[in-house]
């Protein structure tokens, strides 16, 4: 089989190289520390280290830059169970089970799992870019404006599997994100909307908001518990998950990772919408739904393996077609020209031994990945040990500086302040975060596609059911949303009366009947 | 935000509950009318095939409407839940650190213009855990020196990120 001759001949070759080796185990380790701290992602990394890769040769460069893409995509999970803290949007969804799972006092497990799935799904994305290449990257090239507007809607449906308690409240999160997300300019004509003539609101502060939403709020609740010295000793008793419970993972990882490198190939989306989708899906196809929000192992499984999965899926467009899948990969798209090297279907041809010794330097990224993340995890426990009274204003510390460090504007941390103090709000009523994140890294996307699709269409709705990808997404997306109404319903008829509250039909635990 | 459930298998609302959910309810909707009301002066597309800047946002601002009328409907028809149990009570909350809180921050920022990340965030991480009851000043202030070093030194020193430096020292 050639790929596989190749890859062995790749794999030689880099053990030749040791220089590329090291560079990609710094790459690994620096990744991981840029994805654990708010603020800086991986597009941030890859983009702080681009510099650096002038003077080195094409593979030692395009290796670290790997190195850093994967180790921060995973970072961003580390402090986002521990702390509630997402480094990075796509660990927004990890939060929403990972850091219940640190309360129960189940860190070390939820840390462990998150990262061999992050390995496994990051690994199994190298193998279908070196497999699969050019058959996969001929189905990206089928999304157009309708379908990349059907993913969106489909990534929004599943606002009402993040809803936890009530899915109206939920909902009412999600469409505040969906009117928030109009704030900037109009994708279409540049028109500022909702603006107040401040130039900084041109383009929605996301990821303000979200530190915001998540980090602040949840140390704001902290400041309200008279209890406040005591830190979670002892919560990393155990790190590598017992067999038995990552055994009933494997199917869902696998899932995840698949849907992972299929929206990983589609250009716009990235991990953080990897991410969530892999979550609606883990938790329709669990057999325990009702768990999903309160610390469920499966959905921390599926997060961490869909967003890493989207890693070569995200660079298997960028390297056959030349289209990035995402912003970090239009970085490394960037690098691989720095290097002289033009993606597409000639750079396999041309420069075939290159190509392979790089997937080769991948595979190895990602046992890096999981040897650094496995060993550091004890280290990064300690920080669960710390009072609460000093890791409170360290984490809100953390917050301010992580948000001036996007765009180095204090405006942004104005918007992170209040963002946390609404977060403090909407968790203290029951309304959840997670579809307001969601809904601000979708709503612009389903907005553009959809406008772009119907001026495509000559300003016909027919795209909407008359391309099969397109009529596919926008059922799943219906059902979905359906999907907790069918649950109830189904509940009630089982039980035999209307007032019978089930839990996993979504209903209110403040009692708001829907 | 424990609720008991009420006789009869349905959950009920404390009355303070009931309260707080009514008025976030009436919030968001005066946001949403005020989203609709500024989509009003929004211009119109140039284009045929578009459908403007004004349609997305005027959506999901009724859309707000509706859920939030929904909302408010539920929350004034759901049951009235008992009172809470004394034994059982959790203990409570202390708003007011919240609130002290959250100005100290918005006060930390504020300065953070002037004075820089430098002097702004240790007086900031000393006056927080003053605030959450560490009263050892002279630990404090040494956790407060290191924290903000080590953030400064893995964001300005190891990852070149500048960091605030307030305009009384540009």
């Amino acid at each position: 089989m050639y790929e596989l001759d190749m890859l062995l001949h790749g794999a030689q070759a880099l053990l030749n190289q040791p220089m590329a080796l090291l560079l990609a185990l710094f790459g690994v380790t620096l990744g991981i520390i840029i994805g654990a701290l708010p603020g800086l992602t991986a597009t941030m990394g890859v983009a702080i280290l681009l510099p650096f890769t002038f003077g080195m040769d094409p593979l030692s460069g395009l290796l670290m830059i790997s190195g850093v893409f994967f180790g921060g995509i995973y970072g961003g999970s580390v402090t986002a169970i521990l702390l509630k803290i997402p480094g990075t949007p796509a660990a927004a969804a990890t939060a929403i089970d990972g850091y219940e799972l640190t309360k129960k006092g189940q860190a070390g497990i939820a840390l462990g799992t998150a990262t061999f799935s992050s390995f496994l799904g990051g690994t199994a994305s190298v193998f279908v870019l070196i497999f699969l290449a050019p058959v996969l990257a001929r189905f990206a090239l089928e999304f157009s404006a309708s379908e990349s507007f059907a993913l969106a809607v489909f990534g929004l449906s599943i606002i009402a599997s993040i809803s936890g308690v009530s899915v109206i409240k939920g909902l009412i999160s999600g469409f505040l994100g969906l009117l928030l997300a109009t704030v900037g300019l109009d994708p279409m004509g540049g028109f500022p909307r909702y603006t107040g003539g401040y130039t900084e609101l041109f383009n929605v502060p996301f990821i303000p908001v979200m530190i915001g939403l998540f980090a602040a709020a949840e140390a704001f609740k902290s400041l309200e518990d008279p209890q406040v010295r005591a830190g979670m000793a002892a919560a990393l008793d155990r790190i590598i998950p017992p067999w038995h419970m990552f055994r009933r993972q494997l199917g869902n990882i696998a899932r995840s990772s698949g849907l992972g490198i299929v929206i990983g190939m589609i250009p716009g989306a990235g991990a953080d919408i990897a991410a969530f989708v892999a979550y609606n899906e883990a938790k329709r196809f669990s057999k325990t739904p009702e768990n999903y929000g309160k610390g469920e192992l499966g959905a921390v499984a599926a997060c961490e393996s869909g967003a890493n999965g989207c890693t070569g899926g995200a660079l298997l467009t960028m390297l056959t077609l030349g289209i990035p899948g995402d912003a970090v990969t239009a970085v490394m798209l960037g690098a691989l020209t720095l290097q002289g090297l033009q993606p597409g279907p000639l750079l396999f041809k041309d420069h075939a031994d290159l190509v392979f010794t790089l997937f080769a330097g991948m595979l190895v990224c990602y046992v890096f990945m999981l040897v650094v993340g496995l060993g550091s995890l004890r280290f990064m426990g300690r920080i669960l040990q710390m009072p609460k009274s000093v890791l409170t204003p360290c984490i809100l510390a953390l917050c301010i500086v992580g948000t001036y460090a996007i765009n180095n504007s204090m405006f942004d941390i104005w918007i992170m302040l209040a963002a946390g103090v609404v977060g403090y709000f909407m968790q203290k009523w029951d309304f959840p975060a997670s579809p307001v994140v969601l809904a601000l890294i979708m709503g612009p996307m389903a907005e553009a596609n959809f406008r772009r699709a119907l001026s495509l269409s000559n300003g016909s709705y027919d795209f909407l059911y008359t391309r099969p990808i397109t009529a596919v997404l926008l059922t799943i997306a219906i059902l979905t949303l359906m999907l907790p109404l069918l649950r109830r319903l189904w509940a009630q008829r089982s039980a035999g009366g209307p007032s019978t509250i089930n839990p996993a039909a979504g209903s209110s635990r403040m009692g708001t009947p829907e | 935000m424990s609720n008991a459930p009420a006789p009869g298998g349905k959950a009920g609302l404390r009355p303070q509950d009931r309260l707080a959910t009514l008025v976030i309810a009436v919030l968001v909707m005066a946001v949403a009318v005020a989203a609709i009301i500024v989509a009003g002066d929004f211009p119109p597309t140039m284009l045929e095939t578009d459908v403007g800047p004004a349609r997305f946002p005027i959506i999901f601002a009724v859309a707000l409407l509706v859920l939030c009328a929904i909302l408010v409907f539920n929350t004034l028809r759901a049951p009235a839940a008992p009172p809470d149990d004394p034994a059982e009570a959790e203990p409570k909350a202390s708003y007011g650190t919240v609130a002290i809180g959250i100005v100290a921050t918005a006060v930390c920022l504020y300065a953070m213009e002037f004075v820089g990340y430098a002097i702004a965030t240790p007086i900031y991480l000393f006056g927080l855990m003053w605030l959450m009851g560490r009263r050892n000043l002279l630990a404090n202030a040494a956790i407060a020196a290191v924290l903000t070093a080590l953030i400064y030194a893995a964001f300005a020193i190891a990852l070149s990120v500048p960091l605030p430096v307030g305009s009384l020292f540009e």
